[in-house]
């Protein structure tokens, strides 16, 4: 006996146009403050590394300082736009980016502090940081 | 002979209910959202809601999270392995249907 419903070609069109439509909106409404965060932390940490590594004395408790300040700020933000919508901030994808961008900072931290005044190393280390945060973002983006 | 059978026959029949089609697609590229976030993406009552979530995580389709923030429950939603597997399958079916060329 014949049970499954018949569908046009333009029905399964259609479920696949709403199917597209819902899943972009969900994302685009839910994830920008996301982008946004790993994004800035990733350009300010990186940057915030890198002018520790070209100072010495009061310039690079100022750098440090100031790096801490900003992450600070940036938490904040964070916090408070995610507000009704932190459930992707405890997913395994969430956990992935911070902990890739954390492994990545903690070396650059490393090499400032054990290396300091090798600009080439800190270079690399600081770009690792930025270029974590930005394929983390962009794969958020695009997903 | 054997007779080629019409795809619409390997749909997903836990996904042929609206609901339960809008629930999967609005998870598709989050992966993970909350109860509430899901409401308002399918723009249906809570207790609607909780019906259609209950079937998809008794299919495996969904895992359902709970956590605390201070004294408010949250509940958060994710699309699993299988659901995701399902969800694919039953796109695949639908544009082969439709007449994609990409099916």
């Amino acid at each position: 006996m014949e049970t499954t419903p018949t569908m046009t070609s333009s029905e399964a069109r259609q479920l696949l146009d709403h199917a597209d439509r819902l899943s972009r909106s969900a994302h685009n409404a839910t994830r920008w403050p996301y982008i946004a965060f790993i994004l800035a932390l990733g350009v300010a940490t990186s940057m915030g590394t890198f002018a520790m590594a070209l100072t010495t004395g009061d310039g690079f408790g100022l750098a440090y300082l100031g790096t801490l300040v900003v992450m600070f700020a940036l938490l904040i933000f964070f916090m408070v736009s995610i507000r009704g919508r932190s459930a992707f901030s405890r997913s395994r994808r969430w956990t992935g980016y911070i902990a890739s961008w954390f492994v990545t900072y903690a070396a650059a931290l490393a090499v400032v502090i054990w290396a300091h005044g090798s600009l080439l190393l800190a270079g690399l280390a600081s770009g690792l940081v930025l270029v974590v945060a930005l394929v983390s973002a962009a794969r958020e983006a695009r997903s | 002979m054997t007779a080629v059978q019409h795809p619409r026959h390997r749909l997903d029949e836990l996904l042929q209910n609206p609901v339960r089609f809008s629930i999967v697609a609005a998870l598709d590229r989050a992966g993970t959202l909350g109860f509430g976030e899901v409401r308002d993406a399918v723009e249906i009552t809570d207790s609607a809601l909780s019906k259609q979530v209950a079937a998809l995580e008794a299919a495996g389709y969904l895992a359902v999270g709970k956590s605390f923030v201070g004294k408010t429950p949250r509940t958060s939603l994710t699309l699993t392995r299988h659901g995701r597997a399902g969800w694919r399958a039953h796109l695949a079916t639908l544009r082969e249907i439709a007449g994609d060329p990409s099916a």
